[in-house]
């Protein structure tokens, strides 16, 4: 059974990245946004739908057509994890600085995730919290803030000011590590607001804030150096 | 080392302000067919006279009518009615989730398993490696899923305490959509 809703939102995430965002440096992406990234976006979801599987049905590993379906959860982190891993294999086998290409390739990444957010709509993937400000989910009848369309909105603002600052010097490390950080910190603010069952931080939830928690410490001993760097060099 | 400067062309040229064009209209089309679709309501009201929930944790051979008695019987609570095979694959998904709600929310939400298309061995061994305790029917004819207007595997039908069928999610459930229902109930 296909699923028109999760077919028509993984398009619009593949081709608006691909058409509407100019990755900077150009020359890091020089065979374009497309093929440099469809690989990882392949190994991604493949590693994240095994992690999704091991996680949630061991039995089921063996099995190729579960495995394929999925619509039945892809694990997020273990499937980004797995296409950073492939972006920097990629580069150096191109002789790029992964960094860079990484960095490059982030407004298109945040794009992709916020359009595949944004496309809740067509997917039903959108309620949150009960609320009058909000939409009312097919086949339900209480009004529902939309979450998803929140984690839109984010991604988007942050592929945005990422892409800007970039471009105004911001080094490829820092883009790299602030656009993890910023997509973990989303993640975990609107995991507080998803529906769940039962009382309890869900796995997806946990993972996220200790991606945030990893990424935030990076980000400051990143900073350290840099400060004692500088420092360094002006007593010299 | 951090690259200072780069040539980015910002004016599109022809051919690829046409092929963004044609991408944009695609998607389009592709996002108003998605929109558009017909719903999945299955009209569907139970009658019948009421009979008792089966016993929680088994598996209990069923006609369509005594199922509909069930569902009648069950007035005045909402219910989820899921219905399942060993051989499907969302179903070894959604199948933890519906057991959690079962456990989390039981007193006010009941869970109704329909093992149909199936035979009762691997329905048995497939509640056995989920430790599935929520009542559980066996469609032996295949009547229970017609009635229903079954369209695929797994799906699950969600009913008011009024006994009204509120929606029908075809495909595996995913906790958020659940999550989403149950509020929607406790509403």
């Amino acid at each position: 059974m296909i699923d028109i809703g999760l077919l028509v939102s993984m398009a619009i995430m593949v081709t608006v990245p691909t058409l509407f965002v100019r990755p900077w440096p150009l020359t890091a992406v020089p065979a374009g946004v497309l093929d440099t990234a469809l690989g990882a976006l392949v190994i991604g979801l493949a590693v994240g739908r095994l992690s999704a599987v091991a996680f949630d049905d061991a039995g089921s590993l063996t099995n190729l057509g579960d495995l394929m379906i999925i619509r039945s959860g892809v694990e997020f982190w273990p499937g980004a994890l797995a296409g950073l891993a492939w972006l920097t294999h990629r580069a150096h086998r191109d002789g790029v600085s992964p960094t860079v290409r990484i960095a490059a390739l982030v407004p298109a990444g945040l794009t992709a995730w916020s359009c595949f957010e944004a496309t809740c709509l067509l997917r039903g993937g959108c309620p949150g919290p009960v609320s009058t400000i909000g939409i009312r989910p097919d086949g339900l009848q209480t009004s529902m803030f939309p979450v998803g369309l929140g984690v839109a909105v984010a991604a988007a603002a942050s592929a945005f000011a990422l892409d800007r600052s970039h471009r105004r010097g911001l080094q490829s490390l820092y883009v790299v590590i602030l656009a993890v950080l910023g997509m973990a910190a989303i993640r975990s603010v609107a995991s507080i607001w998803l529906p769940h069952i039962g009382s309890g931080v869900t796995r997806q939830h946990a993972t996220s804030i200790a991606v945030l928690i990893a990424s935030s410490v990076a980000l400051i001993v990143l900073s350290g150096r840099r400060v004692r760097a500088t420092s360094a060099a002006e007593v010299e | 080392m951090e690259p200072t400067t780069a040539t980015v062309s910002t004016a599109p040229s022809g051919p690829r302000a046409r092929t963004k064009l044609i991408a944009v209209a695609v998607l389009a089309l592709l996002v108003v067919y998605a929109v558009t679709r017909p719903s999945n309501e299955t009209p569907f009201e139970a009658s019948g006279t009421p009979r008792p929930l089966p016993i929680a944790g088994k598996l209990t051979a069923m006609s369509a009518d005594a199922f509909e008695g069930v569902l009648v019987g069950l007035r005045g609570k909402a219910v989820i009615v899921n219905i399942w095979a060993s051989w499907c694959s969302p179903c070894r998904t959604e199948t933890p989730l519906l057991e959690r709600t079962w456990k989390a929310h039981g007193s006010d939400v009941v869970i109704l398993g329909v093992g149909s298309k199936d035979v009762p061995s691997n329905l048995l061994a497939f509640m056995r490696e989920f430790g599935v305790s929520y009542p559980n029917v066996f469609d032996s004819s295949g009547e229970i899923r017609a009635r229903l207007g079954l369209r695929g595997f797994p799906t699950t039908y969600v009913f008011g305490a009024d006994g009204i069928l509120r929606t029908t999610i075809v495909g595996g459930l995913t906790e958020q959509r659940l999550g989403a229902v149950l509020e929607d109930l406790q509403a």
